[in-house]
């Protein structure tokens, strides 16, 4: 079972040998155990494993390099984490009046989550009718965003946008708040996003343009903010959808900090220092269940990235070695069955991820696995927040699980397996060639496919699924809200009635000018989207003329 | 949205036997009753998790079907005219978040192209009231996350039978 | 895209369907081909008058050469020609399961919608080879609905590279870019059958000398059987457009030169209505044989490797239960089985039948059996055959095997 170890690093060597004989004469069968990523896990560990005295550097302290113990000084206990829940429903209007309810009840951060047609590139006159607003606000134009976004203030409050490139969502926004008389340079949030790489690997609902034109957008992205929004973050680098795909919790941190190399270096060939944009990077995981390997997973990755941007890509500011991320608790480990235990599955994902350091936080619903969710899941999200917080108090310690010889350990070991991947996908010639040649989405089919195996053989448990089967009663399920089909009908109609009374000439003259800037390389192609929402352009129209000009970015489907 | 627990993944029955068409060189084609069913796999709407449909797609060859797999997005007309060209014995449409709202229009269209007679499964997050639409509009079987492969498998392969079965009768 | 109201599937009503183009019936008769309900030989023979018309595109190569994309990219450039074109994509079936996940099409998406488009996806199902014999009968079943041009892109390993030689007219076989290694790697068959050779992904580095090294092994074949078509190497990238052009040109090009109706000729002829000196010796074994004439089975036409018999069922032909003994299905099968493996002038043993019974049959049923050649090698050969009443309704299949001696008859 154990191997030897150096007696010499333990306190009490008789003690921990007396301990051995006891756990391997009563353990029975002791089964090899190992976390989703692979890493084994032993019954116990001791200062053999991790001894402070030798690794006093590689912990550091909070707020400085390597940032293992956080990004900050003062982390949550300074400025708790920001409760950024997704919502995304209906009408600009009833977005709006659930928007109010939320910051009411304590969100701090806005994350808008528009309606698959929009991550789709198309206008609600295309669509079906029944699938508009379910599960996102429709909004086509500035003045839908307007709409959405009344009585907030731009200027204190963050607000990310969840669109894809070529991301109108901000242009309609960056017009809304010139019109209201709100400087660009006040205007805060993130792209959240912006990652087209991972759109290609894991489909979801992002597709529009094809890779070389996603990538030529990013930049024109990141450069427009530069200059003109210094408060935005153009670049969320999206570790989410592939680990919601199958990738391990490793593989997912692996390939996202791949991911942020490859955008830097692009970044870099475009004539940028370094210290301009890597500051205002963000990242976006996933945080599943497996409690400990997710905290280990953000430490590791803060260690990780202080090596690539100080050492690899030459950053000399502190600011650009810092690992700043959202978390979103993983809907892949949430069930139809008994949902109301996904409650408890949700607090162990929060509690993860706030102890693994993360920036902002969304906290999914429990009746995520049954339909959109509903209001009163959603309340429940945030109280589980405003519980961890107030009344577990895990704010008032930075990082207290550091000196845990489990969790050092462990930190160590996702590190090293981290860097594995990162390594394959390096030999392969970056993010970009290993995604354009699937080798990325074969290797997450492959760890989805292991993983189905376990559940399917027992090996995983999913109670409920699995395990601790009961017959349900249905009607303790939650209704579905659907949006209003008559209200829905009223804003396509709006919609139509607005787009017939605007100038046909400033509008064409604006896509025109947008299809003339994605030919030409010195142009910047979202300064163009910019203005094109600016002339009553809509989302529908600016995304399609990118299509044509861009070429549609075809799926590659791999069993 | 997330993407929720999905289902098993397929193993072949234990004891299966290499059904004809592979290699017995005897038996070629699906004569004596070895019928191979040609299922399509596919997504409309605009949702692009597929994770699940994936692993349903992979779970069906394993059982022996022969599979069209594509991407999400499909228009339901895309659908109709590859469900024509392939003549396939049943489609199976994955829906994780409202798209299933849209089966029963791919039905219609089914159905006036004159391929009525197709088995439709639909597999996801499908409410229950949902359900209950479904199945009135001729939906065979709704399936929910957490249901078994084999279970997926077996009901398809039937129903792949009786459509066969309902064609030679014409 | 409806199909026809009242559509039916008798015999010769299925032509029709096809003839008009109708893509219900394309469709249905392709299936009944691929799942043995319709018989290669009988399709041929129905469809005989309207084959030749299209040009038939083989394409092959190593997997990972991306002929799925440079399909694609053909069929945009096709359908700007005007052309209607019918795909058949061909992917391997798993030989421990017997199912398949038919992924060609997908690659095909952008031109799969088009009206003017038909794809049908095909799983190998382990016939030896790789490439599914029927497909030559799906070939002409899209031949004569009138599509100008018909692909049929195969599994890139084996044998399936020799069986395109049976079915196209012309065969583009697609090789990756890459260093020398990739042009050793192709298997040597490919050269000797390729018309026209594709290096794809030219804009990846390793195309030029690809390339090259494809040209020089070229200059080492010796001028083959098509006299003067000198087999043109082509770069082409079906990401950035490059090529394709040139290469729908070449392809073009070989149609009009030796290709076009080309894989007619290849074929045996099919089996004539009339008497022949094959035909005459086959209903001479026939008429020499005892058993025969004590069960009443007669031989009504024979070809090389084909053979018609039939039987009017008579009360001492009928069981207990006052339906057809099976014995005498298995009689009728077994003769025109026999007769069929026999017609090439040596003796040829059964050693193994496999027969299924899917219908009863009464006294005063005419019961016809037509068997038809599934392979021939040199020492084995295999039947199928088919036991129908007279009005067309199925009773039995039957499978057999017969060792070929070298021994002539002495009849």
């Amino acid at each position: 079972m154990n191997k030897a170890i150096d007696s010499k690093l333990l306190h009490e060597p008789d003690a921990y040998g007396a301990w051995q004989q006891e756990y391997a004469a009563t353990i029975g069968t002791d089964k090899q155990v190992a976390n989703r990523s692979g890493v084994p896990i032993k019954p116990l560990y001791t200062a053999a494993d991790w001894n402070a005295a030798d690794r006093a550097s590689d912990l550091g302290v909070p707020g400085q390099a390597p940032f293992t113990r956080g990004i900050y000084a003062t982390m949550h206990r300074g400025r708790t984490w920001t409760q950024r829940q997704l919502i995304g429903l209906g009408t600009p209007e009833e977005y709006n009046a659930r928007l109010r309810e939320v910051l009411a009840q304590g969100a701090t951060a806005i994350s808008l989550l528009p309606c698959n047609s929009v991550f789709r590139g198309y206008d609600m006159d295309e669509s079906h009718i029944e699938l508009l607003g379910t599960c996102g606000t429709v909004i086509n134009t500035w003045e839908h965003m307007d709409a959405a976004l009344q009585g907030v203030d731009f200027a204190r409050t963050s607000c990310a946008q969840n669109d894809p490139t070529p991301f109108t969502l901000l242009a309609f926004m960056l017009v809304a708040a010139r019109r209201r008389g709100t400087d660009w340079r006040q205007v805060s949030g993130t792209s959240n996003q912006s990652d087209y790489l991972s759109h290609y690997v894991a489909n979801h609902m992002f597709y529009r343009l094809a890779l070389p034109g996603a990538r030529r957008l990013l930049g024109d992205h990141i450069d427009f903010c530069n200059r003109h929004v210094p408060r935005w973050n153009p670049m969320s680098v999206v570790g989410q959808h592939m680990q919601q795909a199958g990738a391990t919790p490793a593989e997912a941190m692996a390939f996202t900090l791949s991911t942020a190399i490859q955008n830097a270096r692009d970044c870099i060939e475009r004539g940028m220092d370094p210290d301009d944009f890597l500051p205002r990077f963000t990242f976006f995981f996933d945080i599943s269940v497996s409690f400990f390997e997710e905290v280990a997973k953000f430490r590791a990755a803060r260690r990780i990235w202080t090596r690539i941007t100080r050492d690899r890509l030459g950053a000399k500011d502190p600011r650009s070695w810092r690992f700043k991320f959202h978390g979103q608790t993983s809907g892949a480990d949430l069930t139809r069955q008994q949902p109301l235990n996904n409650i408890a599955r949700v607090t162990v994902q929060a509690m993860a991820g706030i102890l693994g350091g993360l920036q902002s936080l969304h906290t999914d619903a429990y009746d995520e696995a049954l339909s959109c969710p509903s209001e009163f899941g959603a309340r429940i999200a945030i109280a589980t927040q405003n519980v961890l917080r107030e009344e577990a108090h895990l704010t008032d310690v930075i990082d207290p699980l550091g000196g845990s010889f489990y969790v050092e350990k462990l930190t160590d070991e996702m590190e090293a397996e981290i860097e594995r991947v990162m390594k394959i996908v390096e030999d392969a010639g970056g993010m970009y060639q290993a995604v354009e040649a699937g080798l990325v989405q074969r290797m997450i089919g492959e760890s989805a496919r292991r993983f189905q195996q376990r559940v399917d053989s027992g090996e995983q448990t999913v109670v409920g699924v699995n395990a601790y089967q009961v017959e349900e009663d249905a009607s303790a399920r939650p209704i579905n809200t659907r949006p209003d089909r008559t209200t829905m009908q009223a804003h396509v109609d709006g919609f139509k009635a607005w787009k017939a009374q605007r100038s046909a000439g400033q509008v064409q003259g604006a896509l025109d000018a947008l299809a003339r800037a994605a030919g030409d390389a010195r142009d910047n192609v979202f300064a163009r989207v910019v203005e094109a929402a600016e002339a009553g352009c809509t989302h529908g129209e600016i995304c399609s003329t990118l299509r044509r000009e861009m070429g549609f970015g075809h799926v590659q489907a791999i069993v | 949205m997330s993407e929720p627990h999905t289902m098993s993944a397929a193993r072949p029955p234990e004891g299966a036997k290499a059904p004809s068409g592979g290699s017995d060189p005897h038996a070629v084609g699906e004569r004596g009753g070895h019928m191979i069913p040609k299922v399509l796999v596919t997504k409309i709407g605009f949702d692009g998790h597929d994770r699940g449909s994936r692993v349903v797609a992979a779970g069906l060859r394993d059982a022996g079907m022969e599979v069209i797999y594509t991407p999400p997005w499909q228009e339901i007309a895309a659908v109709v005219k590859l469900a024509m060209e392939e003549d396939v014995d049943v489609v199976g449409i994955s829906s994780l978040a409202t798209d299933h709202l849209i089966v029963p229009k791919l039905m219609a269209e089914l159905r006036e192209a004159g391929l009525g007679d197709i088995g439709v499964v639909v597999g996801g997050i499908v409410p229950d009231e949902d359900e209950k639409a479904l199945l009135d509009a001729g939906v065979a079987r709704v399936f929910h996350p957490g249901s078994a492969m084999a279970d997926i498998a077996s009901f398809v392969r039937e129903l792949a039978g009786q459509v066969r079965a309902r064609r030679v009768a014409l | 895209m409806k199909r026809e109201p009242g559509f039916h599937d008798k015999a010769g009503g299925w032509a029709r369907a096809v003839l008009a183009g109708e893509r219900g019936a394309i469709a249905r008769a392709i299936s009944q081909v691929e799942r043995g309900e319709r018989e290669p030989a009988a399709v041929a023979a129905a469809l005989a008058p309207h084959l030749g018309r299209a040009h038939v595109l083989g394409v092959t190569g190593s997997p990972g050469a991306g002929k799925s994309t440079l399909v694609n990219a053909l069929l945009g450039e096709l359908l700007a020609r005007g052309r209607r074109i019918a795909v058949v994509a061909v992917d391997p079936s798993s030989p421990i399961t017997g199912g398949a996940v038919l992924g060609d099409r997908v690659r095909m998406g952008e031109h799969g919608a088009h009206g003017d488009v038909f794809i049908r996806s095909v799983a190998s199902r382990g016939h030896l080879g790789g490439l599914a014999p029927t497909s030559e009968a799906m070939v002409d079943i899209l031949d004569a609905a009138g599509f100008d041009t018909v692909i049929v892109e195969t599994v890139g390993a084996g044998q399936s590279e020799v069986e395109i030689m049976r079915v196209a007219d012309t065969r583009l076989v697609a090789c990756p870019p890459g260093l020398g290694d990739n042009v050793q790697a192709i298997k040597a068959g490919i050269l000797e059958i390729a018309d026209v050779l594709a290096v794809t992904k030219c804009d990846l580095p390793g195309a030029e000398i690809t390339a090259r090294d494809l040209k020089d092994m070229l200059h080492l074949r010796a001028a083959g059987a098509e006299g003067s078509w000198q087999v043109p190497v082509l770069g082409a990238s079906a990401t950035t457009g490059s090529g394709i052009g040139a290469l729908a040109d070449a392809i073009a090009a070989h149609a009009a030169a030796a290709g076009r109706g080309r894989r007619l000729h290849a074929r045996q002829p099919v089996a004539s209505a009339g008497d022949n000196a094959v035909g005459e010796r086959v209903k001479q074994l026939a008429a020499a044989d005892p058993f025969l004439r004590w069960a009443g089975i007669r031989c009504t036409h024979a070809d090389r490797g084909t053979a018609t018999v039939e039987v009017t069922l008579q009360p001492h032909h009928i069981n207990f239960n006052g339906t057809c003994h099976g014995g005498i299905v298995f009689a009728l099968a077994d003769t025109a089985f026999g007769l069929a493996a026999n017609s090439y002038g040596v003796i040829a043993a059964g050693i193994d039948t496999h027969l299924t019974f899917q219908q009863a049959s009464h006294a005063g049923d005419r019961l016809v059996a037509t068997s038809v050649e599934v392979s021939r090698s040199r020492k084995l050969a295999v039947y199928r055959v088919d036991v129908c009443k007279g009005d067309g309704v199925p009773i039995s299949s039957f499978t057999g095997t017969v060792y070929l001696t070298t021994r002539p008859h002495t009849v």
